[in-house]
């Protein structure tokens, strides 16, 4: 299992972000749904390895994150996509996922050529060599994608990814999802339903920082077919699921 | 390296400190600062000041997330900062009267950049300036009236052992915490 968590949880002062989450994950695209505050952004934070946990257990490929060295070798082989991604206005798109290539220990022989791949996967090749300070908010979202797969990680955690992306940008970005899944865990948070049903093999929904569902996306489906309100069928498991869990 | 100290202003921090070493060499050439230690002693702390800035990372957590190479860079830049505003400064004194000489230059450079540091860990790095500038009012408060605790180093004599300790050891602490932890991230990214 790349993700392997048992008992986690995370406090803010008196607030309790993430309630005792257990979750294991392999390759694949898992989702990770929940409304505003329900604890998805801490739990990948602390899967990035940028907030240590306040209890319970933590194992990313099969490494500890609280030990140093090991936190090392994950980080090497993690991609991480933060929710509001920053940046130097100066650097150019390749100037930027570069810096990121290196920092996540790539040999400089590999990097040029890995920052061109990730450039053209997030379809910003003829942005190559402008600066950040001129990308619109989708672009630039694409950019921190692009810093987020340069060293074809293993473990690979997307916060809010689609938010800024066209129609089209989502759906090319849903086909990089799949295939990254295919030989990667790929863990995605999100408020987007419709991600979830296109891209997933596997979801969450929390509530109040607990998992209050944990399955398929179809089996998400079939939660709301006697009750859930919403446009699609998803959205109604997604409603149905928050109303069983609050009641 | 290039791009890590061009993210950190590195370049703009350089050109500022060449401008630090200008006014010095005005100030220790201005017939009113004669025999003054305060005054330069300003200057000093503007140069610790711009080294504690450029801690900020721009980047946040999906910088933090990343491999080992990190607190090297941060400790290299900070380090190579300090010692580049000890030269500029060194450069202004060049023809002036430097009271306290080279020594007593080093030691408070030195330390209000390991003041600039902690407070960079603890205030972040757009707010590390504050540290300098505290230890500022602290260190002229104490040349004017006498202190003589070793922490206030600049209101030392220049050959003391005891403030070349306190500042070498705020340094480092200053420079270690800054590699090891970076500037504190004020909010979430």
């Amino acid at each position: 299992m790349n993700i392997d968590v048992a008992d986690l949880t995370r406090r803010f002062g008196r607030n309790q972000a993430v309630a005792g989450v257990d979750l294991e994950a392999g390759a694949g695209v898992f989702g990770l749904l929940g409304p505003n505050g329900a604890g998805k952004t801490s739990l990948l934070r602390m899967m990035a390895t940028v907030i240590p946990p306040t209890s319970g257990r933590l194992r990313l490929l099969g490494r500890d994150p609280g030990a140093s060295d090991e936190r090392r070798e994950i980080r090497r082989r993690l991609g991480y996509l933060p929710q509001n991604l920053g940046y130097y206005p100066g650097f150019t798109v390749v100037e930027f996922i570069e810096y990121f290539a290196l920092l996540k220990d790539m040999p400089p022989a590999r990097v040029s050529r890995a920052v061109a791949t990730a450039v053209e996967r997030v379809d910003l090749g003829d942005k190559a060599r402008a600066k950040l300070r001129t990308l619109s908010g989708g672009m630039l979202r694409r950019v921190g994608i692009a810093q987020a797969i340069v060293n074809e990680p293993e473990l690979l955690l997307l916060d809010e990814p689609t938010a800024g992306l066209d129609p089209e940008q989502r759906v090319t970005f849903r086909e990089l999802l799949r295939d990254f899944g295919e030989r990667a865990t790929v863990v995605v948070s999100t408020h987007l339903v419709e991600d979830v049903g296109a891209a997933c093999s596997e979801v969450a929904l929390m509530d109040r920082g607990k998992i209050v569902f944990l399955g398929t996306p179809e089996e998400l489906r079939v939660q709301g077919e006697s009750n859930g309100v919403g446009d699609s069928p998803l959205e109604r498991g997604y409603s149905a699921v928050l109303a069983g869990a609050r009641s | 390296m290039r791009l890590h100290l061009e993210s950190r202003r590195v370049p703009a921090a350089l050109v500022l400190m060449a401008a630090c070493g200008a006014v010095f060499q005005g100030v220790l050439r201005w017939p009113g600062s004669h025999g003054s230690l305060q005054i330069p002693l300003i200057i000093e702390a503007a140069a610790a000041a711009i080294v504690a800035v450029t801690t900020h990372s721009p980047f946040g957590e999906s910088e933090r997330a990343t491999g080992r190479w990190l607190p090297y860079l941060r400790g290299g830049a900070a380090a190579g900062l300090t010692t580049a505003s000890f030269a500029a400064l060194l450069a202004g004194a060049v023809g002036a009267n430097l009271l306290g000489g080279t020594e007593a230059l080093l030691r408070d450079v030195a330390g209000m950049a390991g003041v600039g540091l902690l407070s960079a860990a603890a205030l972040g790095g757009w707010l590390s300036w504050i540290g300098p500038m505290a230890y500022l009012a602290l260190a002229e408060e104490a040349l004017s009236s006498g202190w003589h605790t070793p922490w206030t180093w600049p209101a030392r004599p220049p050959g003391d052992l005891g403030g070349a300790l306190c500042a070498a050891l705020v340094f480092f602490a200053g420079l270690a915490v800054v590699a090891i932890r970076g500037a504190r991230a004020i909010g979430r990214e």
